[in-house]
């Protein structure tokens, strides 16, 4: 299955209990040593060095939950409430807001979570999007 | 750096408005003069007067402003079309003050007038990919904010109701405001869940409108024989958010530099403020600004609105209007319709909304991106 978000993000290592894990695609710029999510074709958003300066780093799609809550209307036709939506940072000092997977009992901040990949419909074609489950067995 | 208050002073002289109402068939040139038309004749201006024109507006495309004035006589003035977001308004009312104050022009207009649009966003061509579906819908990350202080600082789903319910409450006082209904922290809690905590009076609604201000300089206030009593505009000031530190957002943290900024350039202190029209797209923002304006100290925020500080003769008349919540939020027009209802505060013409002996106040507003722009606005005794 193909990924909905193949800009983001690329197949890991090992399944966790929803889905394939993935690893998300980050950039390491060469100018200032920092990294930002996700990488683009413009450059380095911190320093603003050239995209040459810019190379693929991979984040291992370990997480830490900051905060979440559910959407109980449908704020975006790509979504289909009720769903769970939440901050995480998923590297040092870069906070994304992330999808969840299933309901927010499951979920307590500062929880570990996991980036998998979840089959979704978009249109008549089912693609893998990312989303974020809880990774119970790490730390 | 030259700030307003080193040029010329600028007065506001006339405003207007078009009642902001739900998406209709209404033409936006209809909206749009009937707002320009109550602010010519709250001054006592004829068109024809007014040398160069700002029109802040987002969804109804390329020339709005130059086609609406072709139905209320082509006079050559300058016309330049703005386009900041959600301050579109409050950019359009800066560009007016500025072309005053540097001496350019007289009498200078703004004017905000917009349709609910087919919302074509930049953030929408960037060609970057986020990992959430919802990563740029401004709701969720105010209502992930809202979650996060609930923790952080106590907040109750009571005290967002309570921002909502005053600002509903004003709005029922307000005939330009969407929303006219009083309501209370009970009906705003049980009213339709969003997101979180977040009911649906509690997020700003959609809407269209038109609000204008006519501005012009001391000379022009003798010269012209204006009507409309003067208030003297002390500063406009605009910054772009940096990146996020920490957990405090880059709009928030962009929105107290840019009040911290424009306090200093106005020459006041947040003791001095009567009136604050503030951006409360969503309730959760008026928790936070009363704290980042420096209306109230940090962390008790929701303390000095639960001991109704912010209402209208509390300490600080907070969203008198109504608010984005109450009043509404048609893009273009909302920054000079706070502009509206400050003058009409500082003149006392507020009607059933007055806020007792107020002299000074500040409208702010945030575009998406985000930017954040303030303005301080006094009654010269
Ligand atoms: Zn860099």
């Amino acid at each position: 299955m193909k990924l909905e978000k193949p800009d983001l993000c690329a197949p890991g290592a090992g399944h966790g209990t929803h889905g394939p894990r993935l690893v998300l695609k980050a950039g390491l710029c060469a100018a200032c040593g920092q990294v930002h999510f996700p990488k683009t074709e413009f450059g380095c958003p911190r320093c603003g060095a050239a995209p040459d300066r810019v190379a693929l780093h991979a984040l291992d799609g370990a997480a830490r939950l900051l905060a979440f809550a559910t959407i109980h209307t449908r704020l975006s036709p790509l979504i289909t409430p009720p769903c769970v939506v939440g901050e995480a940072e998923v590297a040092p000092g870069i906070v994304e807001e992330v999808m969840l997977v299933g309901d927010e009992m499951l979920y307590a901040d500062g929880m570990a979570l996991r980036a998998v990949g979840i089959p979704v419909a978009r249109g008549d074609r089912q693609l893998m999007a990312i989303r974020f489950e809880p990774a119970e067995d790490a730390a | 750096m030259t700030v307003l208050k080193d040029l010329r002073p600028v007065y506001v002289v006339g405003v207007g408005m078009h009642r902001y109402q739900f998406a209709s068939d209404t033409n936006y040139i209809h909206m749009g003069l009937t707002a320009l038309r109550a602010a010519l004749a709250d001054a006592g201006l004829e068109f024809p007067q007014i040398e160069s024109a700002f029109v802040g507006c987002t969804g109804i495309g390329m020339a709005a402003g130059r086609i609406m004035f072709n139905h209320i006589g082509s006079t050559g003035l300058a016309v330049t079309q703005c386009e900041n977001a959600s301050a579109s308004g409050s950019s359009a009312f800066q560009l007016a003050c500025l072309e005053v104050a540097a001496g350019r022009r007289e009498v200078s207009l703004a004017l905000g007038v917009d349709k609910y649009g087919d919302q074509v966003r930049a953030i929408n061509k960037e060609g970057v990919g986020r990992l959430s579906d919802t990563a740029a819908i401004p709701l969720v990350r105010y209502a992930l904010l809202a979650e996060y202080l609930k923790k952080e600082k106590g907040l109750q789903p009571e005290d967002l109701a309570m921002v909502a319910a005053k600002n509903h409450t004003n709005g029922s006082k307000n005939p330009f405001a969407q929303f006219q209904k009083a309501r209370s922290v009970q009906d705003i809690l049980a009213a339709k869940p969003v997101m979180g905590d977040f009911t649906s009076p509690m997020c700003t609604p959609r809407g269209e409108g038109a609000a204008a201000a006519i501005v012009c300089s001391a000379a022009a206030l003798k010269d012209l024989g204006l009507t409309g009593e003067p208030i003297r505009v002390l500063s406009s000031t605009l910054q772009s958010e940096r990146p996020q530190v920490g957990r405090e957002m880059g709009s928030v943290a962009v929105a107290r530099a840019v009040a911290e900024k424009t306090y200093e350039e106005a020459g006041i202190t947040a003791q001095d403020l009567d009136i604050v029209e503030l951006h409360d797209a969503f309730a959760i923002e008026e928790l936070l600004y009363v704290e980042t304006f420096g209306l109230c100290p940090t962390g008790e925020g929701h303390f000095w609105i639960r001991s109704g500080a912010a209402e209208i003769n509390g300490e600080v008349a907070v969203n008198p209007s109504g608010g984005l919540l109450a009043q509404g939020h048609p893009l273009g027009p909302t920054g000079i319709g706070q502009v509206h209802e400050i003058v009409h505060q500082l003149r006392g013409t507020a009607g059933p909304r007055q806020h007792r002996g107020a002299t000074t106040g500040m409208a702010h507003m945030i575009g998406l991106g985000s930017i954040s722009i303030a303005h301080v606005l006094r009654k010269e005794t």
